[in-house]
């Protein structure tokens, strides 16, 4: 009996430890939530200029009108924006494949250098956001879509590479003890052991990233690497307000488009 | 006269060193059906994957047509290889190719690797290929997806990949452990039959003793990687039977 209630003691203690250091935790994250709210809310903005709410509304409301105007001029960059996206993306399945090669643990030439070098290339292309690469390009090859389609090639590669890197790395490997029985080579093994595998997943991937790609190549031209995000830029730097509404309206019904046409690849490609 | 002169084999495995195979030597000749029967883990499987050094041996010679298999560069074993027929207990077919292209692979050995890449094969293997369907009886099945197949069919069509390489060994791996009884001793019926009509000897590994002795001229007995009997099916008695399996029969 005596032992029990030393149990009793030893658990309730331990549960009261857990709760206070529970509580010790959320106190910490509140601070630091509110540190954090007042640098950055209370200290960095400019409240005087924002002035009434008033003014904000009116502010926000400017941007509730469509000019309609503007519709003829849209169609050149929307096309513009659709094709960078198309040939990005195919830029960037393409120079996957040396990245695959090196990245994916059971075909590697090397696994102490190729691979983690090949590791390294994806997380590359996927921690540097689109406008930086993009800028980079910009400086490199000048304004224009060339540079966007650059930029969102080397922003592709990362999430393709990876996926199919890691199908490859799961493969049956029954197929490939085959292929080998026979007398394949190397070469062999990957096209007839590997890739039917493999192909299902990366094809989604590649539509996947193309959708997304629509997105981004849609805002590449603040930046002044082509398409719709050069003629969002200057309606807003002309102060037309509802031309700006207009091209965001435009970049919506692209993406809606670019999404639902994904959707009916993808399920016929898998 | 052997076609397969296997000596003093042992095999290790990397990771933990275990001894799986233990100076084994047989032969196989001509015209011979040999199945290697044995309790789980005797290393029955190894052994298969040693001849086409699919598994590394450690030491031993494996000689087939005179020439040791053990020792040969990579560029040599390639071309050794294609010669070698092997059906496998789970088919290793390429799920999401056709049957055509599956049968087709089967010459990848012969063809270079460039027109390979874009599955162009000669008219003469296709050819062949049909004959081949034909034969094993799937000639209905030649543009179906292999997964579409039904366990069976599946192993035919493996047994039809390995007679592309028109082979001069056939080597098969637990062909039957994936199927029903009655499939299986169609399949080992096929396989009979194909080796006799191919004239090619068949080396097979087997745990179903009913089936060893049924379709086999000469039985190997393995256990604990250890070769303990080796002759022609007639001479493996009820103690023999019960020296191989020793743990299990008792």
């Amino acid at each position: 009996m005596n032992a029990l209630a030393l149990r009793v003691e030893a658990v309730a203690a331990g549960r009261a430890r857990r709760r206070r250091r529970g509580l010790a935790f959320a106190g910490l994250v509140a601070l630091l939530a509110i540190v954090s709210a007042h640098t950055v809310l209370v200290v960095d903005t400019d409240w005087a200029r924002m002035g009434s709410l008033g003014a904000v509304m009116k502010s926000v409301a400017r941007f509730l009108a469509v000019d309609f105007s503007l519709i003829p001029q849209l169609w050149e960059p929307v096309l513009e924006t659709f094709m960078m996206a198309c040939i990005g993306t195919l830029v960037g399945a393409i120079l996957c494949i040396p990245v695959i090669w090196l990245g994916a643990l059971n075909v590697t030439p090397s696994r102490w250098i190729g691979y983690p070098f090949g590791r390294f290339l994806m997380t590359m292309s996927r921690s540097i956001h689109e406008i930086v690469w993009a800028l980079i390009f910009v400086s490199a090859v000048g304004l224009g879509s060339l540079a966007g389609i650059l930029a969102l090639a080397m922003r592709s590669i990362g999430f393709i590479a990876k996926i199919t890197a890691e199908a490859i790395e799961n493969v049956d490997p029954k197929p490939i003890e085959a292929i080998k029985a026979v007398g394949g080579s190397k070469l062999q093994v990957l096209r007839y052991g590997i890739m039917p595998q493999v192909l299902p997943v990366v094809l989604g991937t590649i539509i996947f990233e193309w959708d997304i790609n629509i997105r981004r190549s849609a805002i590449m031209g603040l930046v002044g690497a082509g398409g719709l995000g050069l003629t969002f830029h200057r309606q807003m730097v002309m102060f037309n307000w509802p031309g700006v509404t207009t091209v965001i309206l435009a970049i919506l019904v692209l993406i809606v488009i670019g999404e639902i046409a994904s959707h009916y690849v993808r399920k016929a490609v898998t | 006269m052997a076609i397969l002169d296997v000596s003093d084999l042992s095999v290790r495995y990397a990771g933990t060193g275990r001894e799986v195979l233990r100076g084994v030597s047989f032969s196989v000749d001509a015209h011979e059906f040999v199945a290697i029967i044995g309790p789980s883990g005797a290393g029955k499987s190894t052994l298969i994957r040693c001849i086409n050094r699919l598994v590394e041996p450690r030491g031993g010679r494996i000689v087939l047509y005179g020439e040791d298999v053990a020792q040969m560069p990579r560029s040599k074993l390639r071309e050794t290889r294609r010669t070698i027929g092997m059906i496998f207990q789970e088919f290793n077919l390429v799920n999401r190719m056709s049957v055509m292209d599956n049968v087709l692979s089967g010459r990848l050995g012969y063809v270079g690797t460039l027109p390979s890449v874009f599955k162009l094969f000669p008219k003469a293997d296709i050819r062949r290929a049909l004959e081949i369907l034909d034969r094993v009886g799937l000639s209905d099945h030649v543009d179906k997806r292999a997964d579409r197949l039904s366990g069976g069919q599946r192993q035919r069509v493996g047994i039809a990949r390995a007679l592309m390489q028109d082979p001069k060994l056939l080597l098969v791996d637990e062909p039957t452990s994936s199927l029903d009884p009655k499939i299986s001793r169609e399949v080992m019926g096929l396989i009979r039959g194909i080796a006799r009509e191919f004239d090619v000897p068949v080396l097979c590994n087997i745990h179903d003793v009913q089936l060893a002795t049924e379709f086999a001229t000469k039985i190997i007995g393995l256990q604990d990687g250890i070769k303990i009997f080796e002759g022609p099916t007639a001479a493996l008695d009820r103690q023999k039977l019960d020296e191989i399996y020793a743990m299990e029969v008792l």
